[in-house]
């Protein structure tokens, strides 16, 4: 039931907006989920979709003791619940994080550049 | 009520702050704020207050009657002249402070004093006595040296505690001097041995009773704190002291410590071994000063030795970039030895902390609450123990190993270094562009985001001041320490590391500090200033300003406490309550603190909040621009959380 649940409701992505910013999801991802355990993207798998999403968060709910090598917080459906979670899923769905490649950086390439230029061993 | 109290309104005697507590008071002092000059004419005369045990003197000055104490006297050549010329012997630079009765005439002398007055030492106005301490520790992790503090007896000890208390955990080496008065209307600001309330937490304390004895206890001071496990020594300075005429009186020649190295059999030892080896090692932890890095290098050049450093963590560490510093060219070590870190056929390491543990007089067992004995902070955590370690000074055993080695290496050996040395030059080059470029992909995510992603912060900052002679005096764990991959660590004060015990407020001090050492040195400052820190001490701002330091102040304005949000948040989610209401006295919000108004507010030129990562890179250049020209800069930049 709240499989199927999941997969029916989509989600309101401003109102996830509010709740990842209310529940500060943000502490860890960063204020466009692309920081530290980045959402965005193909940066995690358990935003290829809503059920892994949420079989995620509730996993840790279930886990007694808590695992203290996780440092996901938990989020029992009692404190988060399946349309809350969807919503959030749907606000990071919605992100989208497109960085100059590298080449395309001119700061980093100017920082790659002068590693490499750095020489091979002139300098100290 | 108390009687007394009762008694004290029946006569009329009220409080000064009594007094401006009230709407008559606060009154007047509306009218002082508005027109100082004319209100002070026509207020009424402020009350005397006469609370138990404190003098008419002592009432007087609360009240802001100041007037030369009864104590006060001319002398030809009052004692703190002389314990003025100790310091000028020592060479110290800078003596902070926050002013105060119970030194005035150590400082008096400190500002006029000789032909040079207010030179070599240099009185440093500071806005808090924290911030004083934090300064000379910020200073002597740059210089490898110590500079002086002055407190005020029992009241600026207490407020300067936990700097101190992060200098004894670093480390660090600081002269501290406490004025004290118990004889005059200071008595409620003294007490019997006020060096006990910092005991536990310093290195070594005097209370002399002469003004010959307080000469020597400065020296003494100086030395203790310098020398291995260095760390912050207080002297205890009566008043009367200071004012006494010291007639023909002579200050004695100073005489540096003898710090020990390893036994002469030892240096041989290692000298062959490093010789003999096929591929030697050399792991280099944090030495004391400048000389010692410099010999450290030395030592590697002369046996052909890849080495490994601290240079991203700590000061006064093996240089980063050095051709030599990497894996090298052939990981299979066949002799490694340590330098102030563990080694694993040797390791050289000095006394440390816990060694100290004999002071801790009030059993408080400060940093050793856990057994096996622990440290707080991993990255200068003291090298555990092992049979191959040799109890001495590192950085004092290196002239004569360096020594040794020059007189048993053969001309081939030589030859075999030189080669060894290429190859691992060559390999080192490749592993950090490698590095490099690995580091530079994993930050490029959130690159146009905003609030803005502290590792293009650090990468943006890096290219303008890469060419410049900098030392990053802020802690950077808070802001996801990217200057480790990111920026070379060449200098000896390049980073100079965490805050000793992890304590909040050092910060914008330290960096002040390193800032004075950096002043006169063509050297300039960065500090990427964490928002919960400076809100400790911002007066550290006013210093910097007033003293024209070149200090780059990059704010770290994540509105929080951060780490205290995800404990929050976490421990919420543990206990199944949800994290929706961890912000609640974690975060920095409603309303928000504008650092740039703050900022101007001491007199520092400042900009923000900036948002928009693509105006970051333009503020940076104002910035760098600015203190490369002497001033201050403040930019306020909002910042990822992480």
């Amino acid at each position: 039931m709240q499989q199927a649940r999941a997969q029916d409701l989509g989600g309101n992505a401003e109102e996830g907006e509010r709740l990842y910013y209310d529940f500060a999801c943000y502490s860890c991802h960063g204020y466009n989920a692309t920081m530290r355990v980045p959402l965005v993207g193909d940066a995690s798998g358990i935003m290829n979709s809503e059920q892994l999403f949420l079989t995620y968060l509730r996993l840790r709910a279930d886990q007694n003791p808590v695992n203290p090598k996780n440092s996901m917080p938990n989020y029992a459906v009692s404190t988060l619940s399946d349309e809350q979670a969807v919503d959030i899923y749907a606000y990071l769905r919605s992100l989208n994080d497109d960085p100059p490649e590298l080449a395309d950086n001119p700061v980093m390439q100017e920082m790659l550049d002068a590693a490499k230029a750095r020489g091979k061993g002139n300098e100290k | 009520m108390t009687d007394a109290k009762r008694n004290k309104e029946k006569s009329g005697e009220i409080s000064r702050r009594a007094f401006l507590g009230t709407s008559a008071g606060a009154a007047a002092a509306s009218l002082l704020g508005k027109s100082e000059g004319a209100a002070a004419q026509t207020a009424p005369p402020a009350v005397r207050a006469t609370l138990p045990g404190q003098s008419a003197e002592a009432a007087d000055r609360d009240i802001g009657n100041a007037r030369p104490p009864v104590a006060v006297r001319a002398v030809q050549r009052p004692g703190s002249d002389l314990m003025v010329q100790v310091l000028r012997d020592l060479e110290i630079e800078y003596v902070a402070a926050n002013p105060a009765a119970s030194f005035e005439g150590l400082q008096e002398s400190i500002i006029n004093y000789g032909d040079t007055p207010n030179k070599m030492p240099e009185f440093i106005s500071a806005l808090h006595e924290e911030s004083s301490v934090d300064m000379a520790h910020g200073y002597a992790k740059a210089e490898g040296r110590p500079m002086a503090v002055l407190l005020h007896g029992t009241l600026g000890l207490m407020h300067s505690s936990m700097a101190i208390y992060q200098a004894y955990q670093y480390q660090t080496p600081i002269l501290l001097i406490a004025g004290r008065d118990d004889t005059n209307f200071l008595r409620s600001q003294s007490a019997n041995d006020i060096a006990g309330i910092v005991r536990s937490i310093t290195k070594w304390d005097a209370h002399p009773r002469t003004l010959a004895g307080a000469l020597d206890a400065i020296q003494e001071g100086y030395r203790q704190a310098i020398t291995p496990p260095c760390g912050p020594a207080l002297v205890v300075l009566d008043t009367e002291l200071q004012k006494e005429e010291a007639g023909d009186m002579q200050v004695p020649a100073y005489v540096p410590p003898q710090i020990t190295g390893i036994s002469t059999g030892e240096v041989r030892a290692v000298a062959k071994a490093l010789v003999a080896a096929r591929n030697p090692r050399i792991a280099v932890g944090k030495l004391r000063t400048a000389r010692g890095v410099s010999d450290a290098v030395e030592l590697a050049e002369l046996v052909g030795a890849s080495t490994s450093t601290r240079a991203t963590l700590v000061p006064m560490s093996f240089p980063q970039r050095h051709p030599l510093c990497g894996p090298g060219s052939d990981t299979d070590y066949d002799y490694t030895l340590g330098l102030e870190t563990g080694g694993i056929q040797a390791a050289i390491i000095g006394p440390h902390r816990r060694t100290l543990e004999g002071r801790d007089v009030t059993g408080i067992g400060y940093g050793f609450i856990r057994e096996p004995p622990t440290p707080l902070w991993g990255p200068y955590a003291p090298p555990k123990p092992s049979h191959n370690d040799m109890h001495a000074d590192a950085e004092a055993s290196l002239p004569a190993i360096i020594a040794e080695v020059h007189k048993i290496m053969s001309s081939s050996m030589s030859n075999a270094v030189a080669v060894r040395s290429k190859q691992h030059a060559a390999a080192n080059h490749e592993a950090a562009v490698a590095a490099l470029k690995k580091a530079l992909e994993d930050r490029r995510r959130g690159w146009h985001g905003s609030p803005i992603s502290l590792a293009r912060l650090y990468a943006e900052l890096w290219i303008l001041i890469k060419d410049e002679d900098w030392c990053l005096a802020s802690p950077t764990q808070f802001s996801s320490g990217h200057n480790r991959v990111l920026w070379d660590h060449n200098k000896p004060y390049s980073h100079l590391g965490m805050h000793g015990a992890g304590g909040i407020g050092y910060c914008i001090g330290a960096s002040t500090g390193a800032a004075l050492a950096a002043k006169h040195r063509d050297r300039i400052v960065i500090n990427i200033q964490c928002d919960g820190d400076l809100n400790m001490v911002p007066g550290a701002l006013w210093t910097a300003a007033h003293y024209r330091l070149p200090m780059l102040v990059v704010m770290h304005n994540n509105r929080a406490w951060h780490q205290e949000l995800m404990y929050a948040q976490y421990m919420a989610g543990v206990r199944g309550r949800g994290g929706d209401r961890a912000h609640i006295g974690t975060t920095l919000r409603d309303p928000f603190i504008s650092y740039a108004k703050m900022g101007e507010a001491y007199g520092v030129e400042s900009e923000g909040p900036i948002s928009d990562p693509s105006k970051l890179f333009a503020a940076l250049k104002r910035g760098v621009d600015t203190v490369k020209q002497g001033r201050p800069y403040l930019i306020d930049v909002l910042t990822q959380p992480r």
